[in-house]
Formats: structure tokens, sequence, C-alpha cells
């Protein structure tokens, strides 16, 4: 039998350390495990046995997370959330998930390979986000600890605000997507494309 | 440019990120009575759509946010969206004196019991 082994989205990127020239951070993190979890967020007994497991309970705000230790439960939808944790932590936890809602309507898969997470870091990252949708990521709405999952780049994602001051935001986006999505946030994130009118003026006085 | 607002997650967003699904409130005779179903009425419930000018109601689903199915009522002419309201509920009342065609009788009880949902 052989065992499979997890290889990066970026892994046939020459650019996939460090891209040249860039006005915001960005790299790529490969060792996240996720869990999708699926239920009825009224159901008591649902909800306790996932706080149970989780040390935290599920956050039903819409666009919101809550987080625990090592685990973080991002709001996906009404009935869905997805749960981060290391990679190497995430089949443990999915069992006992699992376990604890055996007989419970509910569904937890273990997606840690289905999606890749870029993050992206300082001043400039909502800048470059608002380039790729149509949600505004100046206006204020997109506190840390915000969920939001949107259309980037004509693709599916979901950006997690980690903290606001300095500027930390976690973007997942499906695998297959990862290398399209690295491409277009090189070119939109490079120094020479700084859009240099719009929202709060980072370094310029009034 | 539409501008849409989920009415399930609350999310306000351009019409990219939403899904429109025709026409609302399509009434299935199979699911009323199965046993005496024309073919003439099942070809109308699956082909046959109400295109009025002034107040359309329609289907949409929130495609980028929380992937869920509601209700919208629009104005075919200016656009302006009337009210959204979820994917089990009926319209206002008042948009269901307003509406036309298959829809004016879909309502027609329902407005009658004075049922806002």
């Amino acid at each position: 039998m052989s065992d499979p082994v997890f290889r990066s989205a970026l892994a046939h990127r020459n650019d996939r350390n460090s891209v040249p020239g860039l006005s915001i951070g960005l790299t790529e993190i490969s060792d996240r495990g996720m869990i999708d979890l699926r239920g009825a967020a009224s159901d008591k007994k649902f909800a306790g046995a996932v706080k149970d497991v989780l040390g935290v309970a599920l956050c039903t705000k819409p666009r919101s997370s809550a987080s625990a230790g090592d685990i973080t439960v991002l709001w996906l939808s009404i009935d869905q959330w997805l749960i981060t944790c290391p990679r190497s932590a995430a089949s443990d936890l999915h069992g006992r998930l699992v376990k604890a809602l055996d007989g419970i309507h509910s569904l937890a898969v273990d997606v840690s390979d289905m999606r890749a997470i870029f993050r992206l870091e300082g001043d400039n990252a909502r800048v470059v986000l608002n380039k790729g949708t149509s949600v505004d990521f100046t206006d204020g709405t997109l506190g840390a600890g915000s969920v939001r999952r949107l259309r980037y780049a004509e693709i599916a994602a979901a950006v997690h605000v980690i903290s606001d001051a300095p500027c930390v935001m976690d973007m997942y986006l499906f695998r297959s997507y990862a290398d399209y999505a690295w491409s277009y946030l090189s070119k939109t994130a490079a120094k020479a494309s700084e859009v240099k009118l719009f929202g709060v003026q980072v370094g310029i006085g009034v | 440019m539409l501008v849409v607002t989920c009415p399930v997650c609350g999310v306000h967003g351009d019409e990219t990120d939403f899904h429109c699904g025709g026409q609302a409130h399509v009434a299935r005779p199979a699911s009323t009575r199965p046993e005496n179903v024309t073919d003439a009425e099942q070809r109308d419930y699956l082909f046959i759509r109400h295109n009025p000018k002034g107040l359309h109601f329609e289907r949409w689903r929130c495609d980028r946010g929380c992937g869920k199915w509601f209700h919208a009522a629009r104005d075919t002419v200016s656009l302006e969206f009337k009210a959204f309201y979820g994917v089990t509920e009926l319209p206002p009342v008042e948009l269901m004196k307003q509406a036309t065609g298959t829809w004016a009788e879909f309502f027609k009880d329902k407005i009658k019991a004075g049922k806002a949902s």
C-alpha cells in the first residue's frame, strides 16, 4: 500500500516561496488541516457535541469566526462551518467529531486537501483584494475575526481577517485555482501596480 | 448592475455574487393532484413562464455567500428590488395584490387568508 502524501498546489512554481517586488506579504500556508462541518445550529445536541470536542462553541453570527487554542471555526453558512487546525491533528480531530456526532443528523468531512490557503499581510493587502472583487475590504465592516466568502477574480474564495493592525488575512480557495490565484495576486500586488488614490491613504500627508 | 441582499445571511452585494434561478412560485400540478395531471398542465409547468413588464417574482441563490436559495420581487422596468424573502415564505401582502398572471391566481387565496408568510 502507498500512503497519500501532501504536495502543495504550488509545488511546481519557482516563485512559490517568495514573489519579488510585491507591496504585500504573500505566503502559502500548507500545514493547516481543514474539516467541513454541516448541521443545524439550532439543534442543541449537535451544538453541544461539537463544543465538547472543539472546546469552542460554533459561531452562529454570519461572517464571523471563533477559536480556542489552535482550533479556529470559520462561519461558511447558517449550517456550515470550516474547522481549521494543524494538519497533523486533523485526522484525530475529525475522528473525535464523527464519534461525538454519532446519531445526530450532521456531516463532518476531513477536507484538508481541498483548499489552498494564502496569507496576505501588510497595509496594502485590503486594497489588493479590492482589485479582484466587488466586496469593499476598506469600508471598515470586515474587522478582525470576520470571514467573508466572495467571488474573487471570478473564482470562489473565502477571506478570514486574522488581525487589523498589522493587517493579516488568510485567503481560502479551491486547490485547483491555487496556481491561477497566485499568479493573479502576484500581478495585482506588485509594487508597480499599487493603487495611489483609493481608500485610506497610507503614508500620504493630507 | 443589480445590488442584492440575501435575507438568510444578510449579505449585501453585487449580482455577480448571486445567481438568479428564474421565476418563483411556479406551482407543480403533480404535487397537489398527482393522479390527474394533463399534458398541457405539465408542459406549462415545465416550460411556460410569465414575462411581465413590471413586478416579477424570482428565485435567487446566495452563490458566493451562504449558498442558500431565497425569493425576490423585482420590477423589470426600473430593475428595483421590492422585497427579499425566504424560500418558504410568500411576498408581502401588498406585492401579492399587485401580482399578475399565474402569480395572481397562486396568491389569491393566500391574500384572503391574510397570510404574510
